[in-house]
């Protein structure tokens, strides 16, 4: 079943087109990777599923589980269970993590109409994803994302997805800025969630985060839409030729 | 109701004064040894702090939070003299805006030709959550000696969109994510029984429309 499905999607930031009838769609316990040069259009991609304001979608459709996602809010969206990991993390200074972590827990569990977890349950839930990717409780403490290496940045992006369990899971450049260690420690953090029911979209340069995350299918975006689809050779084939031969 | 409008003299055996802010000029002499400590959270009128360091190691550490709404039209008014050498002054002034609320604020430091080995630090910013709400900032550093530190600065602007947005991405309403990133921003100026207040001035003035 169509997990996520975006149909002829056009978006664009200030007065520049750069999704140009992009189309895909996701079923349910899939991931899907897409790959492509600098500037064909993969963050914008994220930023619009996940609906960042500065992006603007001029036609196309997005739909989750259904729903029309062009019509939520950003907010509505992570809630229905779409989470972004983003290419650089935010910092919040003066944001403690554990309570942006419980305020965020508490938003989707009202959303879905269950009751929220007291604070032993919380507390409980957090230590066990923390300790399984390496986050310290004195990491928890700290503000969100300040004074973090890019590393733990990303171990943060990863363990935030764990603890909420979103359905569909945007990665985007979860490998840059990563060395081989904090890879294989993410990159775990991703495959322990695969579920028949979990799908992820993985957004890279390079066929190295493949090698430890597998792949589905993989796609090549050239100048704002896919150019070719395939399986996880076609990032093998691409490793060797380049970009040079799509554009 | 504990008073938050608090103005204080510290010596080194304890307090000197500890007296509310008043409507006017509010004069502060500040004698050798001393420490002036104000902490002033700032909704409901004009606030004017004339502050003389007259004395060896004459302190003064001002803290002020504005939060203003509607129509009003509020100014704060702070002046320091290091009269003394070897005093220190420090002053941090932050606050929201919202609707047409208009604030001026002007900070004076003067250092006079004796006031050698004295430093003084005006900062301030101000976050608008309305187009129509406006700060005007005015810091004037008026300095006769020649071994001396000091500086100021200011910077006004809405609350930062990547910010927003994160929060927005993780699932937080925006009105929650607006008052998160403003507490925030207030919170190292803020001292636990100010709390209430902004929380209550919040849930009154932080809406949807930014």
């Amino acid at each position: 079943m169509a997990l996520l499905e975006i149909k002829n999607l056009c978006a664009r930031v200030g007065e520049k087109e750069i999704l140009k009838n992009f189309s895909l769609t996701i079923n349910e316990g899939e991931i899907h990777a897409i790959m492509g040069p600098n500037g064909s259009g993969k963050s914008t991609l994220s930023n619009v599923i996940a609906g960042h304001p500065a992006y603007e979608v001029t036609s196309g459709e997005i739909y989750f589980k259904g729903l029309n996602v062009l019509e939520m809010t950003p907010d509505e969206r992570a809630n229905s269970g779409i989470f972004l990991a983003f290419q650089y993390p935010t910092e919040l200074p003066g944001v403690g993590t554990a309570l942006f972590l419980k305020t965020a827990m508490n938003a989707k569990l009202k959303f879905l109409g269950k009751p929220e977890l007291d604070a032993v349950t919380f507390m409980k839930k957090l230590k066990v994803r923390a300790n399984a990717l390496g986050i310290t409780d004195e990491m928890l403490k700290r503000p969100v994302n300040v004074g973090f290496s890019g590393g733990e940045k990303k171990k943060m992006e990863t363990f935030q997805m764990a603890f909420l369990e979103p359905d569909f899971c945007i990665l985007d450049e979860m490998d840059s800025g990563l060395d081989i260690d904090a890879l294989r420690v993410v990159s775990t953090g991703v495959n322990v969630m695969r579920e028949p029911k979990r799908s992820f979209l993985i957004i890279t340069h390079y066929q190295r985060l493949l090698d430890y995350i597998e792949p589905d299918y993989v796609h090549i975006m050239v100048d704002g839409r896919i150019v070719e689809s395939g399986d996880k050779n076609l990032a093998l084939k691409l490793e060797e030729k380049g970009y040079e031969s799509y554009k | 109701m504990k008073a938050i409008n608090n103005l204080c003299l510290m010596g080194m055996n304890g307090v000197l004064a500890d007296t509310p802010l008043k409507e006017g000029v509010n004069e502060i002499i500040v004698p050798e040894n001393t420490l002036f400590e104000a902490k002033i959270l700032h909704i409901f009128s004009d606030i004017s702090l004339k502050i003389l360091l007259v004395g060896d190691r004459s302190k003064c550490d001002v803290k002020i939070v504005y939060l203003c709404n509607k129509n009003n039209n509020y100014n704060i008014n702070i002046e320091v003299i290091h009269e003394h050498k070897n005093t220190l002054s420090n002053h941090q002034i932050k606050g929201v805006l919202t609707d047409n609320a208009k604030m001026v604020l002007n900070g004076v430091i003067r250092m006079p030709k004796d006031s050698q080995k004295c430093e003084g630090f005006l900062n301030h910013r101000g976050v608008l959550l309305s187009e129509n709400a406006s700060v005007k900032v005015t810091p004037e550093l008026e300095i006769f000696a020649d071994d001396v530190k000091c500086s100021h600065g200011s910077a006004i602007g809405a609350l930062d969109e990547n910010q927003l947005f994160y929060l927005l991405a993780r699932g937080i309403d925006k009105i929650t994510a607006q008052k998160i990133l403003l507490k925030a921003y207030l919170s190292d100026l803020l001292p636990d029984v100010w709390d209430e207040y902004i929380d209550d001035w919040m849930a009154k003035n932080v809406s949807t429309h930014v």
